[in-house]
Parts: structure tokens; C-alpha cells; sequence
């Protein structure tokens, strides 16, 4: 699938390929309707009200008025669809304004103004410095002669810095003004999605050329989205357009996501439908029985000798859709908004609004809060994540001596300062290696301030950082770098780079002295990379010693070296490097080679030290959260050592003896295979051990493992609570994700940049960090926060009380769907098992729409305990995560109490209105008002705070019951004309209520009151202390105090304690990892052995044994 | 690894402190609402809380139990079976033959005043095992054709009792109004006639309202399936009390229905004459027919249950305010103890 892109030709007809109008949109105005009802109607649950409200229209069978159903399903999906139409309409409008965005292109060799939706393939397009590029070009033309211009390209893979890009061989040296005339053709695959790579040729016609082909790369293109800058203007061909571009490729809608919550909701409500599909078959059948039996005789029903040969499917049909409301119709209506709520309370809240860059938190996924609360694993990336991603020059060794030991900071060393005003010569060889071994481009501002550009944040802070020791590089021009050191200025003439790779792990630049004449390499890289190619003789002990020291500290280190060439050895080994450039084939490894042999005896001039600071509350969060039950991962595309020293400074992993780290290493699939089983030995002998082990892995084994030995790894994977995994690419990460995700685990991915936007996407939850480098995971993310540390709060309090907040809302529906269809059941046997409703239309309908779901939907507001309490004690997110709020055994609980609540109020209705009370409507608004009393109770029993809201919800919707029941009666034409005025003015009524709600709330009162004084969950407890003012909060203080204190005697020694129970992983190790998660979530009476026991070991892992 | 909490709990206020002008001067009012720092009443269950709750429920129910009690037992009550005894001895075997034949059905039943009765005395039948709430009877009427003459022809919920073999219109159409009871009661004390009043039996709402004075039965129990009673042409529905105190279906199986008022005071031991026609056939279906007088308290008629229901609901509170107060005393408990925090009973062992 080539496509051949003639460049600026007018005369072809150019709809072979897209426009470039760009179109995120689901919809249009024409398929709006059909598509959004047949994404509606693809859920179970819709489809099955669709069928209850086209049987309803068969008024043989149907027990009430269709609209009983008919209007609350309209209701529903309106909501839904209007929703989703805004949402639609929103993207729509986003789309318009990029498509009407004007740019420059060339039509019949004049430049142009046409929208950005107009730009077809093969149109040349103008850009200037800080445009958008509009669509995928192939660069033709820049301001610079060198054909080199930057570009940012943030939004496309999430990095800040700029890039080089270069315009193709065959186009350099061609003029402006022939730019607008040239010809030519490009040919190049379809379009992908890879962002770092095109394999394209290029062809231009005569006259700028002969018939030559040259190969075209990633470097030779401007990607849509990215930012030119720093350069003046810059012309391209566009080669992929609208929504062919490698972004648009890129796009693509996610999956949307499910909570647990909502799974365990649907498994709950196909329970339902089987117990009700039982009930009918009963009924159907008990109903039958009594028509041939017994209803033939009652000679007032005449029911016919013969029926029609239905007949038999009459009674079952009928009591289907009697009990359908057990499935609450309003359930999905009630949950959306509740779970909107949710998101805006995420959005609103002032605890997490970033007060450095203002950010709020922002839940773009309103869907998922509940997930928050049961995350089990937190995969996380490191850079600019746990790190603020601020490199900073902290420390350095000149040649044995040690600049910033004391205070902490180099840069305001006086020693240091002094050296440099003195001009110690190694100090200044040091600086001047920080200033030009890099490739970092100073850019100098309108007011003359110079602010760096560079690829790499180390070099940008090591260049600030020679700025500041007053060695600034002023300018580069060309290949004349110009320095200022103390007013004079200094000038270089850049030679060669050699360039920075994995492999390498150094780059060097040769440079030469424009004064002196004098050619010099300077080189800087790291430790393992520079110092065994010192020259012989120079004591390298030290730097090394040094390198471990500031890595003890977590600072990242960088050796700076330098030589002085001789003109002949560099005009020899020149000419060899650029005979390695130009190979074909092998290209980097001959240039490596070439690299090497200059880059040898070096004179080590020193080792720099950089921070990359953790962010404010990364060690607390850390341990906050692990403290929860929350394992985390690491995942990171850094190096090794790196990583685990972060990881040290954070509280990842604990420093020997306490903590023990494993590699999972080896270059080949034996070594990795050996390496991987002696790991898992060492795992499962360690489990009953009191150490707190942790994998590390890198890419290269990880790469391996997941081939090879997935199924160790996933062994590994669940007996680890910790990871360690560096040099993973962004794919790795996702499948790091996936890997968890199918062992059962609730997944977490927090990440920053462009590589985390995979990782992010595939998790449960996705959160991004809108920091440095870019918005883009921020985009991608379910959450998005603006550091790190926000990520316990979102956790442990919106998490938590979304979790506990919806497993009520949720179970609480199903209760009051199945309190007023077992009444309606409880009739049937009454009522000849004919399918007679006992309750009007009216009411039905009323009763789940407004009666019933108001007041639990101030249940939003609720919460069980304080969110300080919830800090203090972050154990006791246990239980979301174990799902002990929602599961089939508290469901199991709140179904027996709707079946012994229509007990109640169906046997106190038929007393005390019998004989000559039994009056239809009257009996059924008993019954109905009874209901109503009871749940009204039912929620105010189960709130655990009220606000003024929660009263006014619940006691107002029961005055608001009467009044809505007062005004029908009043309308002569409606059934119950009068009925309510009557009933409230007899005392039976009033005492009936009485005794309905006493009779009803009365066990369930003294049941909870047991459970909560001597069977209490630690939710109680927490509760009781919190609210008695009891000792608990206090003591965790105390816990916390001393602490700190020990925290302050060895910032690095993580105490951990001796670990006497650590079943927790036990169950772990059977075969299936689902066995512990079924066991805990079943509530039998071994699951709360186990979860104590869990409970306690996570938090005795983290607590100090004294 | 603990400092976690303090320096988070002092961190989260903090903050608040931080963002607090900003908030309060940009969003004041609903700002505790987003935040979710509504004050908030959090009751919880202690055990004072809950024995006063139980003990005041019981000192609340037992009186309002025996009142109740009371005022059912003060109702005189005289039940009447006679579905059986109406029935000539030489026709028990075939009761439902009987019925269909065109025998004299008049019934002479003897009913002994045993307590004072205050008037008035409401007569009631009473109808055991009669669905009144079959879902095919009671959808089996039309209201508007009740309501408004000029609907009679909406018939279209009263199948099969909707139209005469002719294609007529029924009115009032439907198997309700065409089974309607139809044994009727005289009473006499001591050879003297006593008057039942049948006027005022039905809900006044709907004589107004659900019967319409303009609409006249017609083709009433003309087909060819016998039904119940037969409606006199000349009155308007909103005149035949029987037909609308029928019409109001029962929600039960076992039901009574006023059948009129005596309007005298009964003395104990005074013997009641009645002579009955027992037309209705329940007899098939072995329903049972019961004539009933009765007076009425403020709660109604003669029903216990309401006394028997709130003694014992007082009672088992009662009780359950014993027990909880029993092991409160015995076992006591300190609530949010935190030595039943699992984490805290950590095996370190301080």
C-alpha cells in the first residue's frame, strides 16, 4: 500500500487521498439516533428492559399501564443519549476550531491563506516559528542554510525538549523562491501509527535535480501537532493528512473501561434475573395449576373452556413482567449520576489543586471512582512522576575535591566560588567541559536574557549550572560556540560530536580552541563508561569511590573528561569517522568503533552531581499507600542503578539487611531462565522470612521473560509485592499492565510522559501527572493530577468513599426493587395466582422514580468515617479492596432483609385492613406507604453522617410521598380518587405505619447494633473512635511520632519489622491467583481469619518492631 | 515509614489553610458543599442510645397495644353462617343444582343479641374464598362508561361480560357488576319489622364522582349467563348503593360488604328474625356466606390484631432492651477500643 506524493501539483486529482480535516467525533446529525440506541441497546440490561416494555404492550399479560415502564425507560435513555450527543458536540467543536485554523500553502507557485482542513497530500505548507504543523510533512525548505530547524514535539510523544529536524540532502541549497516551484515525488508507505519511523524516498524532477532517489527519515519530517521552533520559517510537503496522519493513526477511541463495582453489579443483577426467571416458572406454573384446578369453578372469572393455544404462556408472561421491577430500572440512572458527582467532587476539591502551576485534579473518566478505592497494584512510572523531572547540579568532585558536601549545593560553595574567581585551572577545564560538551542551543531572548534548549535535562542543567559558576555559553553559531567567562569571551570551534547512545553511554565533542588553535576532546558520560578509558597512571579510585557515594544519595553522576589532541592523530582519526558516517551498512556500530578509538587515555577531570528531586510527599505517599495493601511497581525507562536508588530514597525498597533486592538478569534465554528460577527459590523461601524483597529486572530480560517464561514471571509477578523494572519501553509497560491485570489484580498506571500514555491507557485506571513533559498522559489518563502525592488522597478518600458510597446506592436499589416485588409476589397468592398487581401504575412507576431514589441519592454525601481517620489508618481501605462491601454475601444480606420487610408489610397490611377494610386501593396504599416508611428508615439507619441534605432528602421525599399521593387523589378521574385523603384520617392508618416501621426496623436495628458492639468490623471501631473521641487517634499520633524520630536518625534505613505472620502470600502460591481473591471477597467465615491476617501483615511489615 | 501520617495529616489542613481566602472568596457558598465539609450530625450506635430507643418503643407500644385491645373487644360482633343451613336438607348433595333451579330460596336464620349493641349497627355479608382480586374480574369493568352516559360503548375492558349476544352494549358492562351478590337480609325483633338502611353504605366520592347520575342500566343480566343480582332500569348507578359497594373490589379473598345500617339499639337477648333470600351461588366453589352485625369503634370493627401486634412488638423490645442492657453490664465493651484493630495487635509484641 505505497502511496506517491507528487509535490505540488496542482493539475493531479488529489482525492485519492483524505483531506485534512480532522473528525474525533462518534457521530453525525444522521446516525446520531440509530447509532447511539444500538450502543444502548448492545447492554444487557437495556436490551432487557426493551423486551419488559414491549411485552407490557400486550395488555392480555400486562399487570399495569406500559407507561410504567415506557416513561422511566424514555427518561433513561434521553439522559444517556443527551449526554453522550453533548460530549459528541463538545468534540465537534474542538475539531472545528483546529480544521478552521489558517494556514500557508502554495498554489500555483503563489503562497496562499487556506483553512487547515483545505491542505491536501502533495501541497507544500509554510510555516513560521511557533506554528502548529497542520498535518505529516516531508521537509523541504528552512530559514537556516543548513537546512536544520526544531521542533517540539510535547503533544505528540509527551517530551518537552526540542528537536532537530533536517531537510533532505537532495533539498538543500535550493533558493526560496525556487521552493515555491520545486517538483518532484515522494514515495512512501501508507499510513502507521509509528511515530519513529518513515521509510520513504524521495525523487525531485529536473531542473532541481537529476533523476536521483534519496531516502527519507523520521528526521526529515514535521509531524502534525508538533511546534516549529527557533526557526524563522519552514515549508514541507504534505505526504499524510486528516485523520491518516501518524497522529490521527495514533488516536483511536479507548476502551472503555469497567469498575469492579460495576462487574460484581452485573453479576449481582443476572443473579437476580435467574432467581426471577425461577420465580416465574414457579408462579407461572402454580398459576396454571390453580386456573384448571380451582379457578374454573369460581363461575363469576368465566374463564372460557377453551383458551387460545398461548394459553399456558399467559400466566408465566404475566408474572415476568410483574417481578420484572426486581431489576431496578433506575439503577443505571441513579449510578450515573452518583458517579458524576463523584467526579466532580474530584474536580472541586481544594486539597489537590497544584498551587505551584495551579492545576486542579481533573476526572475525565467520571466512570470509574469506585476502581480507586480497590487498586491493588500501582504501577508507576519514575521520571517526572515520583521526580519533580528538574535536573539540578547539586555536587561535584574537582579533581579529589569535594564542592557542596556541606551545604548541599555546589552552586553556592564558596569554596567553589572561589576557585573560579581565583581561576584554578582544573576548576576551569571542568566548567568548560559542563559549558561545551553538549548539545544544548542558548537561545537569547528580546531582553538579552539567554535561556537553554536542550534534548537532555542533565545537560541543560549542567550548562546552567557553568552559567552560574559564571561560564556561559552565549552562543552557537554554526559551529562557533561562543563562552563567557568572567567578561571574556571565549570562542570554539566545534569539530565533531560523537553522538550520545545506549550503548555508549558517553558522548564527547571535539572542539578546537579558536585562540590557541589547539584541538580538544571533551568527554562526559557515565562512571562505567569513561573511567576504564582513563589514562594509565591516574588514580580513579577516588571518582569511583565518589560516583557510589553521591549514588548512595540518589543523585545521578556524570563523568567529565577531557584530552588534548594532536593535530595529526585528529586528522587521521577524522577522516575515519567520517568514512564511518558515510557507510551504508552497520553504520553505528563502525561509528562507535570510530569513537572509541579517540576516546581513550583520557584525563578525568572530575564527577558531577545531579539531582533529580523527588517531588514533595513521594516517600510519605509511598509508604501511605503500601500501608493500604497497595503493591507497588516501578516502572521505568532509566537505567538500573538509577532506578533503585530512587527507589531507596522513596521508600520502594528497603537497603540491605531489611529489604533484598533480586535481578532478574541475562542477555540470552538460558541465563534469564536460570536467573528467573533462582529468583522465585529465593521468593518462596523468603515469604516466611521478615524481608521485604523486591525484582528488579531490566528490558532486555524482561523481554525474554515475558516470551519465554510467562508463566514463571506471572509466579514471580504475584508473589512480589515490590518491582523494580528499568529500560522498559512504553509497549513493555503495557504489557507489564496486561500481565497483572489477567492475574485478577485492580491496576493503577501513573505516569507523566508520552511513553506512559500505553500503559496508562491499558490499566484499570490510568492516572497521568500534568507536568513537565507535556500533557499528554494527562490526556490519556482517567485522572489526571498535578503530583504525585495527590495520588493518596484520590486513593484513600475519593476511592474509598465512591466505593462505599456505591456498593449502599447499589444494593440499596436492588432492596427496594425486590421489597415491592416480593409484596407484589405475596399477592399473587392471594389473588388466585392470577397476576394481579396490587399496586396501580402510578405508583409503581413512582415508587422507583422519585419515591425511592431520592433519598439514597444523597448518599453522595455520605461517609463512614473522617478523612483523617481514613489517613491515619490506611488499613482499612481493606475492605474496598477486598470488595467487603459489595459482594454476594452482603447482597445476600440486604436481600433477606427485603424479603422479611414485605413480610412485615405485606402480613401487617392484610391484618389489620381485612374484611370489611380490604378495599383494593386502600389495602394497596397501606402497603405502599409502608414501604415507603421503611426504606425511608432503612436509608437513615444506614447513613453514617447526616448533613442537612441527607434530612431533607429523606423526610422530605416521605412528606413529598404524601403530597404527590394527596394531589392524585384529588383528581377524581384516577383510581385512587380520594383514597389517601380517607386513609389519613383514620387512626388505623397512622398506627398500622407505626407498627410497619417498629415491626420492620426493630431487628434490623437490634442486629446491627450487635454486629457493631460485639462483632465490630474495623470500620466500626474506627467509627466508635472517631466519634467517642476514643484513644485510637491519639495513639496513631504517638505511633507516628516516634517514627519520625527514627526516620530522623537514618534517612535511608527503612526499619522494618520482624515479621512473624506473613500468611498473606500463602494462598498466594496455590495455582490459581482468583482462589485468594474469591476467598477473601466470599465473607465466609474463614475470610475474616484471612483478612486480618493480611491486615495485620501489611501493616507489621511496615511498622518498626519495638 | 510511618512519618507518612503526621506530615500528611498536617499537610492536608495545611493546604486547606493555603487554599482557604482563595476559596472563600471566590466560591463561599457552596464551597463546604464541593468539598464535602458539610456539618454533619454522625449519630452511632451506643448502647445507651439503642436500650433507651427499645425501652421507649415497648413504653410506647404496650398502651397503645391495650387500648387497642380494648377497643376491639368493646365491638359486638354476630356472625351468621348460613350457606349451608339455606340449603334444603334433600338438595345438600347437589347445592349448585339447587341454585340453578327455581325452588324457593327464602331462608329463615335465628340470631341471639348476646351484648348491648349501640346503633348504629352496621349488617354486613360476608363472602369467604370469593377472588374479588382475579386478575381477569377485576380488570373486568369499564369506568368511564360508569362515569359518563354518553360513553356506554366503552366497553373495550369489560370482555367477556362486554356486550348482549346482539352486539348491544352492557350497562354497567364487565364480570363485576354482572356477578353482583344478591341474597337479601329482613330482619325482624320480636315480629317486629327492623329497618336496614341502605342508604349511605357507598363512599360518598363515589356516588359523585365514579357513578354517573345520568347513567341507567341496560341489557343488564340479559344474556344467557345467569349472573347475580338485577338492576332496577329506572335508577341511575349513582343510586344503586349495592352495585357501588360491590364495584369497590376486595383486595383479599375473605371480605365483607355493607349491606346496610340499623339504625336502633339491640338489647342483650334480644332474638333476631331473619328472613333471607339466598340467591348468590357460592357453592361450587365452596365459598361461604356469612351474615354479620356489627358495631364499630375507632379503629373499625372486631379485629385483635392490632392490639396482639403491638403488645408484642412492645414486648420483644422490651425484651431486647433487657438482653442488650444484660450484656452491657455483664460484658461491657469500651467502644473504638484499639486493641480490636487487628493491625494494631501487630506480632511485635509492645
Amino acid at each position: 500500500m505505497k502511496r506517491y506524493v507528487y509535490i505540488n501539483d496542482d493539475n493531479l486529482a488529489q482525492d485519492l487521498y483524505c483531506d485534512n480535516r480532522i473528525s474525533n467525533r462518534k457521530y453525525t446529525i444522521w446516525n446520531f439516533l440509530p447509532k447511539n440506541l444500538w450502543e444502548q441497546f448492545s447492554r444487557f440490561m437495556n436490551q432487557y428492559f426493551l423486551l419488559i416494555a414491549c411485552l407490557q404492550l400486550w395488555s392480555l399479560i400486562t399487570p399495569v399501564n406500559p407507561a410504567s415502564t415506557w416513561g422511566p425507560l424514555i427518561f433513561i435513555f434521553a439522559v444517556s443519549a443527551i449526554k453522550e450527543a453533548w460530549d459528541d458536540y463538545n468534540r465537534y467543536l474542538s475539531d472545528k476550531k483546529a480544521n478552521e485554523k489558517e494556514v500557508w500553502i502554495v498554489r500555483q507557485g503563489i503562497r496562499k491563506l487556506i483553512q487547515a482542513q483545505d491542505v491536501r497530500v502533495g501541497n507544500i505548507v509554510w510555516l513560521r516559528e511557533n506554528d502548529e504543523v497542520p498535518c505529516d510533512l516531508v521537509l523541504l525548505g528552512t530559514a537556516d542554510p543548513q537546512g536544520i530547524c526544531y521542533v517540539e514535539t510535547a503533544a505528540l510523544d509527551g517530551e518537552t525538549d526540542l528537536k532537530t529536524r533536517v531537510i533532505p540532502s537532495a533539498c538543500m541549497g535550493i533558493d526560496i523562491e525556487l521552493l515555491h516551484k520545486i517538483k518532484g515525488v515522494i514515495e512512501c508507505p501508507g499510513p502507521d501509527k509509528d511515530i519513529r519511523r518513515l521509510d520513504a524516498n524521495m525523487r525531485l524532477f529536473p531542473p532541481f535535480l537529476d533523476n536521483d532517489m534519496f531516502p527519507l527519515t523520521i528526521k526529515n519530517t514535521l509531524l502534525q501537532s508538533c511546534y516549529l521552533r527557533n526557526t524563522e520559517w519552514a515549508c514541507g510537503v504534505a505526504v499524510y493528512t486528516g485523520n491518516e496522519t501518524k497522529l490521527g493513526m495514533c488516536r483511536g477511541v479507548p476502551e472503555p473501561k469497567l469498575t469492579a463495582v460495576d462487574a460484581m453489579i452485573d453479576k449481582l443483577t443476572g443473579a437476580i434475573f435467574v432467581f426471577q426467571i425461577v420465580v416465574v416458572i414457579v408462579l407461572g406454573i402454580a398459576g396454571n395449576v390453580w386456573k384448571d384446578t380451582e379457578a374454573r369453578k369460581l363461575w363469576y372469572v368465566r374463564y372460557p373452556k377453551q383458551g387460545p393455544w398461548y394459553e399456558l404462556l399467559i400466566i408465566p408472561l404475566r408474572f415476568e413482567l410483574l417481578c420484572s421491577i426486581m431489576i431496578p430500572i433506575s439503577i443505571k440512572v441513579s449510578l450515573d449520576l452518583v458517579k458524576g458527582l463523584y467526579a466532580k467532587f474530584i474536580d472541586w476539591d481544594d486539597h489537590m489543586v497544584d498551587l505551584e502551576t495551579k492545576t486542579r485534579s481533573n476526572a475525565a473518566n467520571t466512570a470509574i471512582s469506585e476502581d480507586l478505592g480497590q487498586v491493588e497494584y500501582i504501577l508507576t512510572d519514575k521520571t517526572g512522576t515520583l521526580t519533580e523531572n528538574k535536573m539540578i547540579f547539586k555536587r561535584c568532585c574537582i579533581s579529589g575535591r569535594f564542592y557542596g558536601n556541606e551545604n548541599g549545593d555546589a552552586l553556592t560553595d564558596t569554596e567553589l566560588l572561589n576557585a573560579v574567581s581565583s581561576g584554578s585551572a582544573d576548576v576551569i577545564r571542568f566548567l568548560k567541559v559542563m559549558a561545551i560538551c553538549n548539545t544544548v542551543i542558548p537561545v537569547r531572548s528580546k531582553s538579552g536574557a539567554i535561556s537553554y534548549k536542550a534534548q537532555s535535562q542533565d545537560e541543560e542543567a549542567l550548562v546552567r549550572a557553568a552559567a552560574r559558576l559564571h561560564m556561559v555559553l552565549a552562543n552557537k553559531n554554526g559551529n562557533i560556540l561562543e563562552i563567557n567567562l568572567n567578561a571574556s569571551l571565549l570562542q570554539y570551534e566545534v569539530l565533531d560530536i560523537l553522538e550520545f547512545t545506549s550503548e555508549r553511554k558517553r558522548m564527547s565533542v571535539v572542539v578546537k580552541d579558536c585562540q590557541s588553535g589547539k584541538i580538544f576532546l571533551l568527554s562526559k558520560g557515565a562512571d562505567e563508561a569513561i573511567l576504564p578509558h582513563s589514562h594509565a597512571g591516574q588514580e580513579i579510585r577516588t571518582y569511583a569511590e565518589t560516583v557510589e557515594q553521591y549514588a548512595q544519595l540518589g543523585l545521578r553522576t556524570l563523568c567529565l573528561a577531557w584530552r588534548e589532541l594532536d593535530d595529526d592523530e585528529y586528522q587521521e582519526w577524522a577522516l575515519m569517522f567520517k568514512d564511518a558516517n558515510s557507510t551504508l551498512i552497520d553504520r553505528e556500530w563502525r561509528v562507535a568503533e570510530a569513537c572509541q578509538r579517540l576516546e581513550h587515555d583520557l584525563e578525568i577531570l572530575g564527577v558531577a552531581a545531579i539531582e533529580d528531586r523527588l517531588q514533595d510527599g513521594v516517600p510519605e505517599t509511598i509508604a501511605t499507600l503500601r500501608k493500604a495493601g497497595i503493591n507497588f511497581w516501578m516502572l521505568t525507562g532509566d537505567k538500573q542503578n538509577t532506578a533503585i536508588q530512587i527507589a531507596l530514597s522513596c521508600n520502594f525498597v528497603s537497603p540491605e539487611p531489611k529489604g533484598q533486592l533480586l535481578m532478574v538478569d541475562g542477555k540470552t534465554e538460558d541465563e534469564v531462565c536460570r536467573s528467573l528460577e533462582r529468583v522465585l527459590l529465593t521468593m518462596r523461601i523468603t515469604n516466611t522470612e521478615p524481608k521485604d524483597v523486591a525484582f528488579v529486572v531490566d528490558g532486555w530480560a524482561l523481554e525474554i521473560a515475558l516470551k519465554h517464561y510467562r508463566k514463571a514471571f506471572t509466579e514471580l509477578a504475584i508473589l512480589s509485592r515490590t518491582a523494580i523494572c528499568c529500560r522498559v519501553t512504553p509497549s513493555q509497560k503495557a504489557q507489564l499492565v496486561e500481565l497483572l491485570k489477567t492475574c485478577d489484580y485492580r491496576t493503577l498506571a501513573i505516569g507523566d510522559g508520552g511513553n506512559d500514555v500505553r500503559m496508562i491507557q491499558q490499566a484499570d485506571i490510568g492516572v497521568g501527572i500534568s507536568g513537565r513533559e507535556g500533557l499528554q498522559a494527562a490526556r490519556a489518563a482517567d485522572y489526571s493530577i498535578g503530583k504525585f502525592r495527590f495520588l493518596k488522597r484520590l486513593i484513600l478518600v475519593h476511592g474509598r468513599y465512591s466505593y462505599n458510597r456505591t456498593a449502599f446506592l447499589s444494593q440499596y436499589s436492588f432492596y427496594k426493587s425486590l421489597l415491592i416485588c416480593f409484596i407484589q409476589i405475596f399477592f399473587s397468592f392471594i389473588s388466585g395466582v392470577s397476576g394481579t398487581s396490587l399496586f396501580n401504575s402510578v405508583s409503581l412507576m413512582a415508587y422507583n422514580v422519585f419515591y425511592t431514589s431520592v433519598p439514597v441519592l444523597v448518599s453522595v454525601l455520605d461517609k463512614d468515617l473522617s478523612e483523617r481517620t481514613v489517613m491515619q489508618h490506611p488499613q482499612i481501605l481493606f475492605y474496598c479492596q477486598a470488595g467487603r462491601l459489595l459482594n454476594p454475601s452482603t447482597f445476600a444480606g440486604w436481600f433477606g432483609r427485603s424479603l422479611f420487610h414485605a413480610i412485615v408489610v405485606f402480613a401487617i397490611t392484610i391484618h389489620s385492613y381485612a374484611l370489611e377494610k380490604s378495599e383494593m386501593e386502600e389495602v394497596s396504599m397501606v402497603a405502599l406507604s409502608g414501604c415507603i416508611w421503611l426504606q425511608a428508615f432503612v436509608v437513615a439507619l444506614e447513613t453514617n453522617s447526616f448533613t442537612v441534605l441527607q434530612h431533607l432528602a429523606i423526610w422530605g421525599n416521605l412528606v413529598g410521598f404524601y403530597a404527590i399521593n394527596w394531589i392524585v387523589s384529588a383528581i377524581p378521574s384516577s383510581g385512587m380518587y380520594t383514597i389517601m385523603f380517607r386513609l389519613c384520617k383514620q387512626p388505623l392508618y397512622w398506627i398500622t405505619m407505626i407498627l410497619i416501621v417498629a415491626a420492620g426496623m426493630g431487628p434490623v436495628l437490634a442486629l446491627k447494633y450487635f454486629r457493631y458492639t460485639y462483632r465490630s468490623s474495623k470500620i466500626n471501631i474506627l467509627q466508635q473512635a472517631e466519634r467517642l473521641g476514643g484513644p485510637i487517634l491519639s495513639l496513631g499520633n504517638i505511633e507516628s511520632q516516634t517514627r519520625t524520630l527514627e526516620k530522623d536518625l537514618s534517612p535511608l534505613s527503612i526499619s522494618l519489622p520482624k515479621n512473624r505472620n506473613s500468611s498473606v502470600y500463602e494462598p498466594l502460591l496455590t495455582e490459581s491467583p482468583n482462589s485468594t481473591r474469591r476467598s477473601l471477597g466470599a465473607g465466609a467465615p474463614f475470610d475474616f481469619f484471612q483478612s486480618q491476617s493480611r491486615l495485620s501483615t501489611n501493616y507489621s511489615r511496615n511498622c518498626k518492631d519495638n | 515509614m510511618n512519618s507518612g501520617t503526621p506530615s500528611s495529616s498536617a499537610g492536608a489542613p495545611g493546604s486547606a489553610e493555603s487554599a482557604a481566602p482563595r476559596r472563600n472568596s471566590k466560591r463561599p457558598k457552596y464551597s463546604r458543599f464541593t468539598q464535602q465539609e458539610l456539618p454533619a450530625c454522625k449519630p452511632i450506635l451506643t448502647p445507651k442510645w439503642v436500650i433507651s430507643a427499645f425501652l421507649l418503643v415497648s413504653v410506647v407500644f404496650i398502651p397503645i397495644g391495650v387500648v387497642s385491645l380494648f377497643a376491639s373487644r368493646d365491638v359486638v360482633e354476630i356472625i351468621d353462617r348460613y350457606e349451608t343451613e339455606c340449603i334444603p336438607l334433600d338438595s345438600r348433595n347437589n347445592k349448585t343444582g339447587f341454585m340453578w333451579s327455581n325452588a324457593d330460596k327464602t331462608c329463615n336464620r335465628i340470631i341471639t343479641v348476646t351484648k348491648h349493641m349501640k346503633q348504629p349497627i352496621y349488617v354486613y355479608y360476608q363472602l369467604d374464598n370469593f377472588y374479588q382480586n382475579h386478575r381477569r374480574y377485576v380488570k373486568s369493568r369499564s369506568d368511564q362508561q360508569l362515569r359518563n352516559p354518553g360513553n356506554e360503548r366503552d366497553i373495550s375492558t369489560c370482555s367477556p361480560e362486554d356486550t348482549t349476544p346482539e352486539g348491544l352494549p352492557i350497562v354497567p358492562c364487565g364480570l363485576i357488576a354482572w356477578s353482583m351478590f344478591n341474597d337479601t337480609y329482613s330482619l325482624s325483633r320480636n315480629n317486629q319489622q327492623l329497618g336496614i338502611n341502605k342508604r349511605g353504605i357507598s363512599w360518598q366520592s363515589d356516588r359523585d364522582r365514579k357513578f354517573g347520575k345520568g347513567v341507567f342500566p341496560k341489557n343488564f343480566q340479559n344474556g344467557t349467563a345467569p349472573g347475580g343480582a338485577k338492576l332496577n332500569e329506572s335508577i341511575p348507578l349513582s343510586e344503586q348503593e349495592d352495585l357501588i359497594v360491590w364495584m369497590r373490589t376486595a383486595a383479599l379473598p375473605t371480605f365483607r360488604k355493607l349491606y346496610g345500617k340499623i339504625e336502633v339499639d339491640l338489647q342483650a337477648g334480644d332474638v333476631i328474625n331473619v328472613t333471607l333470600q339466598n340467591n348468590y351461588n357460592t357453592y361450587n366453589f365452596n365459598g361461604k356466606k356469612k351474615l354479620v352485625l356489627s358495631t364499630t369503634s375507632w379503629l373499625g370493627g372486631k379485629n385483635d390484631f392490632m392490639g396482639i401486634a403491638y403488645l408484642t412488638v412492645g414486648g420483644l423490645c422490651f425484651c431486647l432492651a433487657m438482653g442488650f442492657m444484660l450484656i452491657y453490664l455483664i460484658k461491657p465493651r469500651q467502644l473504638g477500643d484499639p486493641s480490636y484493630l487487628s493491625w494494631n495487635r501487630n506480632p511485635g509484641g509492645h
